[in-house]
C-alpha cells in the first residue's frame, strides 16, 4: 500500500520553482498570510479614507497634504469605498479567509485544506477584485458614490452623479469577483470541515472557531450567490437595456431615462438578503475567536459549549430572515414590518446567550491578562454596547426615526466594525507566534489596547446623540441643513477622537512589523492552549513535513485541571485512564 | 503508531462541555473525521479520498446553484404577478406580455441536452468499469474501437448552447412586444444564467476529455472529473426542464 | 492589569451614562400628534437598554476579579439551568419590547380617515423638494416629468397642461400645512430615491421612483420646521433642505388663495 503510485512523494511535483512557487503557493499557511496582508492593505486604505471624511466634515476647507481640498463627490466616493473595503475586504476577509485558511486545517488536525488550489484561486481572485476596486479612483468621474449599498436607481443611471459611470461599473465587477472568490473559499471551508477532521475530532470536539468558520462558510454560499446575481442584473440594467431596477418616467439631469417597469425595491430586497447575513459572516468568526481566547486565558472550559454551538446555528439560520429591517422606511409593505421586527428581536436572543456565556466563562477563572485577552474583553464590552441598540432599531416605529441617521452609524460601527476589529486584533496577537514564529511585544500591545478601547467609545458613543438629534448620515457637508450645522461641535469632538484612535494604530503597525522581523522567537505553545494548531511544528514548514497525523482524544477546552504539572490537556494528548479521571 | 480504539466507554458527565473525553468514534462511521490515517493508510491524495472530497464539493456547489436559481425564479414570479405601478391610474397594472416561445427550437434543445446527459452517463460508466480493472492491476484489453463518449457529450453541449443562442436571436427579433416588456429580459436572465453554468460544465468536460493529451492528466483524475461533472451536468439538465416549465406555465 | 481593566470599564460606563444624561444633543421638541407616543416609547426603551448596558459592563468588570494565586480555575463546563434561565429572561425582556413597539407601529400605519385631511403630494428631485396641493377640485393633475417638466417655466413636476385637473394644482417649494389637521402625504421621486425626514414631526419616509407612497402625520404646533433628505441621492444630498410651515387654518386658507392667484 505504501508504494501507491499517488503517494505524496510521487505526486509532489512542484508546478513552479523559486519565488514563483512561494508566491503562488497552495500551502494554506502561505495563503492565510497572504489574505492577512491583503486585508491589512485594505484596512489601511479604508482607515485613511475615513480620516479624510472626518476631516472634511468638520474642516471642509482644510487642505490635506498631497490630496488638496476634498470635494463633495470625493466624499461620496470615499464613503462608498470605505464601506466596501471594510465590509468586504476586511471584516469578511481576514477573520474567515485569513485566519480561517491558516488555522482551520490546523485546528481540525488536517494536513491541508480540502482543495489547496481552490484556496489559492480564491486568494488571487480576491486580490484582483481589490485592485479593480482601487482602480476606480483613477477613472474619469472617480469611484462609485452611491454608498456601499448601491441603491438603485442612483447606482443604475450613469448620469445621476459623478462616479456613477465607469466607477460604478468597476465597483460591480469588483464585487462580482469578490463573490466568486468567497464562494470558492466557502466551498473549501465546508468540505474541509466535513471531510478533513482528524480521527476522533467529532463535530462537538471542534474548537468554537471551527464551528463559526463552518457556519460562516454556509452563510457565504447562500448570500454571495444572491449578491452575484444582483450585481449581474444591475450591470445588465446599466449596459444591456434591461429593466430590473429602474422604473419608467424618470427625469435625471434634465434627460428622460430610457427605462421602464423596474422596481428599486427589488434591488434592496436582493441586496439585503445578502447584506444581513453578511453582517453575521463578518461577526461570527469574531465570536468564535473570542470564545476561544476567553477560555484559553481564563483557564476554564468555555461555559456552555453546546449552547454556544446552538447559538451559532440559530444566528446562522435567523440571519436569512431579518433583511427587511433595513427597509422599514423604504416603502415596503408596512405589515411586513411586524414579521421582520419580531424575527430581528429573535436573533438578538442567541447573541445575548453568547454574551452571557462569555461572561460566565470569565467568571471564576485564573485570568491571564495578556494582550489577546484584553482585546477579547474589549470585544465583549463593545458587543454589549453596540448590541443593545439593536432591539431599539428592530422596532419599526423607532427605527423609522433613527434610520439613516448617525445612530445607525454608531450601532453598526460598534457592533460590527469595532467589535470585529477587536476580535481581529486579539486573533492577531494570539496567533502571531504561530503565523510568524515570533512573539509580539506585550507592552506595545497593551498601549494599543487602551488607546483603541477608549478611542472606539469616544468616537462612536457621541454619534448616538447625533442620530437622536436627527443628523442624517452620508452628508458631505454640515452647512446644508441648519439644525445639522448646529451639531458641528460634537462632530469636531468625534473627528478628534477618530484621529487619536487612528494614530494609535501606528503602535500596532510598529509592533506588527517590528515583531515580524525582530521579535523574540516563540515557544511551541506560548499560550498553553489546548487546540491542535499548537501541537504542530513551526510556521514555515511545508505541509508534507508538518503533516503529522493527529488523533484527538479530548474536547477543545480542557483547562483548569487540578494537580498536574500543566493545567490543561492537549486535544491530541494520549488518552490515559488516569488523566481522564483527573478531568 | 499508538494503538487506540480500546476505549469504548462513553463518558456522559460533561453535559455542556465541548465533547469532552470519551469514546473515539469509529473512523468509518459517523462523527469522527477521516483524515486521521489510522487503518486505511489512505493519504490526502489517494483517488478515493479525492473522489469523496470532490463529490462533497459538487454537492455544496449544487446547493449554492439551487439557491441562485430559486432566487431568480422568485424574481421572475414576483415581477410577473406584481406588474408595474402606473402613476396615472394610481395602481399596479399588468404589463407582462407572454413571449411567443419558439417551442420547436426549445424542444430540440431539450432533446440535445437529454442526449448529452445520456452520453455523459455512458462515458462515466465506461470509466468506472475501466477503473475497476485498474484497481485490480489489470490493464483492460484495448477495446477494438472506443467510442469517444466524452467528445460526443461536449459536442452536444455546444449544440445546446448554439440552439439557445438561436432561441435568443429569435426572441430578440420579436420586436412587436414593446421595449419594456419585462418577460423578455427575465427570460434572458434565467436562461442566460443556466447557459453560463453549462459553460462551466463544458469547460470541466473539455478538461477531462483533452487533459490526458494536453496536460498529462492521469486516469484517476480524469475519472474524478467525469464523475462529479456528470452530477453537475444531470443537475443542469433537470434545472433546464424546471426553467422550461417556468417560462411555459408562468404566463400572466 | 485586572484592576486597570476593571477601572477603565467602569469609567467608560460612567462616561457613557454621563454623556446620555447630560445629552448635549437630543430630540428636537416633538410637534406632531405621533411624537408623544413615540417619545414615550423611546424613553422606556432607552431606560431599559441603558440599565442593561450598565449591568452588562459592570458585571463584565466584576468577573475580571483577580483571584488569589493559589486558587485554581473552576473546571466548569456550564449549567443548563442557568443557561435556560438567562435565555428565558432575555427573551421575555426583548419580546416585551418588541410587542410594545409593534403596537405603536400598528397605530402609526393604520389608514386614516380622509375627513378634513390636507392632501400634499411630495416629490423629491435632485436636489429639491416640491410640494403639490390639489387646488380647489381636490384632485391632482396627471404628470409626465420626462415630457413636460420644465423647472424654469414653473412646471418642475411636469404637470400635463392638457389635464383639466392639473390646472389649479399648486406647486410650492415649502410645505405649508394647517395646524391640528392630519396631513396626508403622497410621496414620489423624479429621479432617484430620496427620503423625507422631518425630525420635529418624528417623520421619515423614503420617496421611491416608480412608486406612490401614502402616509400621514398630524402637526399640533404652529411653527417652522426643517426637512432634510435622509437617503443618499447624489452629490447634493446634504443640501436637499426644505421647510415645513405649520400655520393656523385661516392663514393656510389665505396662503392657498395667494398661491392660486399667482
Amino acid at each position: 500500500m505504501k508504494s501507491q503510485p499517488n503517494s505524496p512523494q510521487a505526486n509532489a511535483k512542484p508546478f513552479a520553482t523559486g519565488w514563483v512557487r512561494h508566491v503562488f503557493s497552495t500551502d494554506h499557511k502561505v495563503i492565510g498570510r497572504q489574505y492577512f496582508f491583503l486585508s491589512l492593505a485594505a484596512v489601511l486604505v479604508g482607515a485613511w479614507l475615513s480620516l479624510l471624511m472626518r476631516i472634511h466634515l468638520v474642516w471642509p476647507k482644510a487642505a490635506i497634504p498631497f490630496f488638496g481640498e476634498i470635494k463633495p463627490e470625493n466624499y461620496l466616493a470615499y464613503l462608498t469605498i470605505h464601506g466596501t473595503l471594510m465590509v468586504f475586504f476586511v471584516l469578511s476577509t481576514v477573520p474567515q479567509n485569513g485566519f480561517g485558511t491558516f488555522f482551520l486545517p490546523l485546528q481540525l488536525g488536517a494536513t491541508e485544506m480540502a482543495f489547496p488550489r481552490l484556496s489559492a484561486a480564491g486568494f488571487w481572485t480576491t486580490l484582483v477584485s481589490f485592485l479593480v476596486l482601487m482602480a476606480a479612483f483613477f477613472v474619469p468621474g472617480g469611484a462609485a458614490g452611491a454608498g456601499w449599498t448601491q441603491y438603485a436607481p442612483l447606482s443604475a443611471l450613469a448620469n445621476a452623479g459623478p462616479g456613477q459611470a465607469l466607477g460604478t461599473d468597476l465597483w460591480l465587477v469588483s464585487i462580482g469577483l469578490f463573490c466568486l472568490a468567497t464562494i470558492l473559499s466557502a466551498i473549501n471551508f465546508v468540505t474541509t470541515t466535513i471531510k478533513q477532521r482528524a480521527s476522533g475530532m467529532t463535530l462537538m470536539r471542534m474548537p468554537l472557531t471551527c464551528w463559526t468558520w463552518f457556519v460562516t462558510a454556509i452563510l457565504s454560499l447562500l448570500a454571495f450567490s444572491v449578491l452575484t446575481a444582483a450585481a449581474v442584473m444591475l450591470l445588465l440594467d446599466r449596459h444591456a437595456g434591461t429593466n430590473f431596477f429602474v422604473p419608467g418616467g424618470l427625469l435625471v439631469s434634465g434627460k428622460a431615462v430610457e427605462h421602464a417597469g423596474g422596481s428599486p425595491l427589488l434591488w434592496q430586497h436582493l441586496f439585503w438578503f445578502f447584506g444581513h447575513p453578511e453582517v453575521y459572516i463578518a461577526i461570527l468568526p469574531a465570536m468564535g475567536v473570542t470564545s476561544h481566547l476567553l477560555s484559553v486565558f481564563s483557564r476554564k472550559p468555555v461555559f456552555g459549549y453546546n449552547a454556544m454551538v446552538g447559538a451559532i446555528l440559530a444566528i446562522g439560520a435567523l440571519g436569512f430572515m431579518v433583511w427587511g429591517h433595513h427597509m422599514f422606511a423604504s416603502g415596503m409593505d408596512p405589515h411586513a414590518g411586524f414579521a421582520f421586527s419580531t424575527l430581528t428581536t429573535a436573533i438578538a436572543v442567541p447573541s445575548a446567550v453568547k454574551t452571557f456565556n462569555w461572561v460566565a466563562t470569565l467568571y471564576g477563572g485564573r485570568i491571564r491578562y495578556t494582550t489577546p485577552l484584553l482585546f477579547s474583553v474589549g470585544f465583549v464590552s463593545l458587543f454589549i454596547t453596540g448590541g443593545l441598540t439593536g432591539p431599539l432599531l428592530a422596532q419599526p416605529s423607532l427605527d423609522v426615526y433613527l434610520h439613516d441617521t448617525y445612530f445607525v452609524v454608531a450601532h453598526f460601527h460598534l457592533i460590527m466594525a469595532m467589535a470585529g476589529l477587536f476580535a481581529i486584533f486579539s486573533a492577531t496577537y494570539f496567533w502571531f507566534p504561530r503565523m510568524f514564529g515570533r512573539m509580539m511585544n506585550e507592552r506595545l500591545g497593551r498601549i494599543h489596547f487602551w488607546i483603541t478601547l477608549l478611542g472606539a467609545y469616544a468616537t462612536f458613543m457621541p454619534m448616538h446623540l447625533l442620530g437622536i438629534a436627527g443628523h442624517p448620515r452620508r452628508y458631505s457637508d454640515l452647512t446644508g441643513v441648519q439644525y445639522v450645522a448646529a451639531m458641528l461641535p460634537l462632530q469636531k469632538f468625534v473627528t478628534v477622537a477618530a484621529i487619536v484612535t487612528l494614530a494609535g494604530q501606528l503602535v500596532f503597525l510598529t509592533n506588527l512589523f517590528w515583531s515580524m522581523l525582530k521579535g523574540p522567537a516563540a515557544a511551541a505553545n506560548p499560550w498553553e492552549c489546548s487546540s491542535l494548531e499548537w501541537s504542530r511544528p513551526g510556521p514555515s514548514l511545508p505541509q508534507s513535513v508538518a503533516g503529522r497525523k493527529a488523533v484527538v482524544n479530548y474536547g477543545p477546552y480542557e483547562y483548569g485541571i487540578v494537580g498536574r504539572e500543566k493545567d490543561f490537556v492537549m486535544q491530541d494528548d494520549p488518552d490515559t485512564g488516569e488523566r481522564r479521571s483527573a478531568i | 503508531m499508538p494503538t487506540i480504539g480500546e476505549h469504548v466507554e462513553v463518558e456522559r458527565r460533561p453535559k455542556l462541555g465541548g465533547g469532552g473525553p470519551g469514546k473515539i468514534p469509529n473512523p468509518r462511521g459517523f462523527g469522527g473525521g477521516d483524515d486521521g490515517d489510522r487503518d486505511r493508510r489512505e493519504d490526502f491524495r489517494s483517488p478515493k479520498q479525492r473522489l469523496n472530497r470532490m463529490r462533497l464539493l459538487m454537492g455544496i456547489c449544487l446547493f449554492s446553484v439551487t439557491v441562485l436559481f430559486v432566487v431568480l425564479t422568485l424574481v421572475y414570479l414576483v415581477r410577473l404577478v406584481s406588474g408595474r405601478y402606473d402613476p396615472d391610474a394610481q395602481r399596479q397594472v399588468q404589463d407582462w406580455i407572454p413571449l411567443n416561445l419558439p417551442y420547436v427550437q426549445l424542444w430540440i434543445n431539450s432533446l440535445l441536452l437529454v442526449l448529452s446527459s445520456v452520453t455523459l452517463e455512458v462515458a462515466r460508466r465506461t470509466m468506472a468499469k475501466k477503473e475497476e480493472f485498474a484497481v485490480m492491476g489489470i490493464v483492460p484489453p484495448a477495446a477494438k474501437r472506443e467510442v469517444p463518449w466524452l467528445g460526443i457529450t461536449v459536442v452536444l453541449g455546444f449544440c445546446f448552447l448554439a440552439g439557445q443562442i438561436l432561441v435568443w436571436k429569435n426572441l430578440q427579433h420579436q420586436g412587436a412586444f414593446g421595449r419594456f416588456n419585462p418577460s423578455r429580459p427575465l427570460f434572458f436572465l434565467v436562461t442566460g444564467a443556466h447557459a453560463v453554468h453549462l459553460l462551466f460544465g463544458l469547460a470541466a468536460l473539455l478538461y477531462a476529455a483533452l487533459g490526458a493529451r494536453l496536460w498529462a492528466l492521469r486516469f484517476d483524475s480524469q475519472r474524478i472529473a467525469v464523475e462529479v461533472t456528470s452530477w453537475y451536468w444531470h443537475y443542469l439538465g433537470i434545472l433546464w426542464f424546471g426553467i422550461f416549465a417556468l417560462v411555459h406555465f408562468a404566463r400572466a | 492589569m485586572a484592576a486597570a481593566l476593571r477601572m477603565v470599564l467602569a469609567l467608560i460606563t460612567l462616561g457613557c451614562v454621563y454623556l446620555f444624561v447630560a445629552h448635549p444633543l437630543w430630540f428636537p421638541a416633538g410637534v406632531s400628534a405621533e411624537s408623544v407616543a413615540l417619545d414615550r416609547n423611546f424613553a422606556v426603551a432607552f431606560r431599559v437598554l441603558g440599565a442593561l448596558f450598565i449591568a452588562g459592563q459592570l458585571v463584565l468588570a466584576l468577573v475580571l476579579m483577580r483571584r488569589p494565586a493559589t486558587a485554581e480555575s473552576k473546571h466548569w463546563y456550564g449549567n443548563w439551568r442557568i443557561e435556560i434561565a438567562w435565555t428565558a429572561a432575555i427573551t421575555v425582556i426583548f419580546f416585551w419590547f418588541n410587542i410594545s413597539g409593534g403596537r405603536l407601529w400598528s397605530h402609526e400605519i393604520a389608514p386614516h380617515s380622509a375627513a378634513g385631511a390636507t392632501q400634499v403630494e411630495v416629490t423629491g428631485a435632485q436636489f429639491q423638494w416640491y410640494f403639490r396641493y390639489p387646488g380647489a377640485d381636490g384632485t391632482f393633475g396627471r404628470t409626465d416629468a420626462p415630457r413636460w417638466a420644465k423647472a424654469d417655466e414653473g412646471n418642475p413636476l411636469g404637470i400635463d397642461p392638457g389635464d383639466p385637473a392639473g390646472r389649479d394644482d399648486i406647486v410650492a417649494t415649502q410645505m405649508v400645512v394647517p395646524v391640528g389637521h392630519t396631513v396626508e402625504l403622497q410621496l414620489r421621486a423624479q429621479d432617484v430615491i430620496h427620503s423625507l425626514f422631518i425630525p420635529a414631526m418624528r417623520f421619515k419616509q423614503d420617496a421611491v421612483p416608480g412608486m406612490d407612497i401614502h402616509t400621514h402625520f398630524t402637526p399640533v404646533k404652529v411653527g417652522v420646521y426643517e426637512i432634510a433628505c435622509a437617503e443618499l441621492c447624489g452629490i447634493g444630498h446634504y443640501r436637499m433642505r426644505a421647510l415645513v410651515r405649520v400655520v393656523s387654518e385661516e392663514e393656510f386658507a389665505q396662503w392657498l388663495k395667494g398661491q392660486a392667484n399667482r
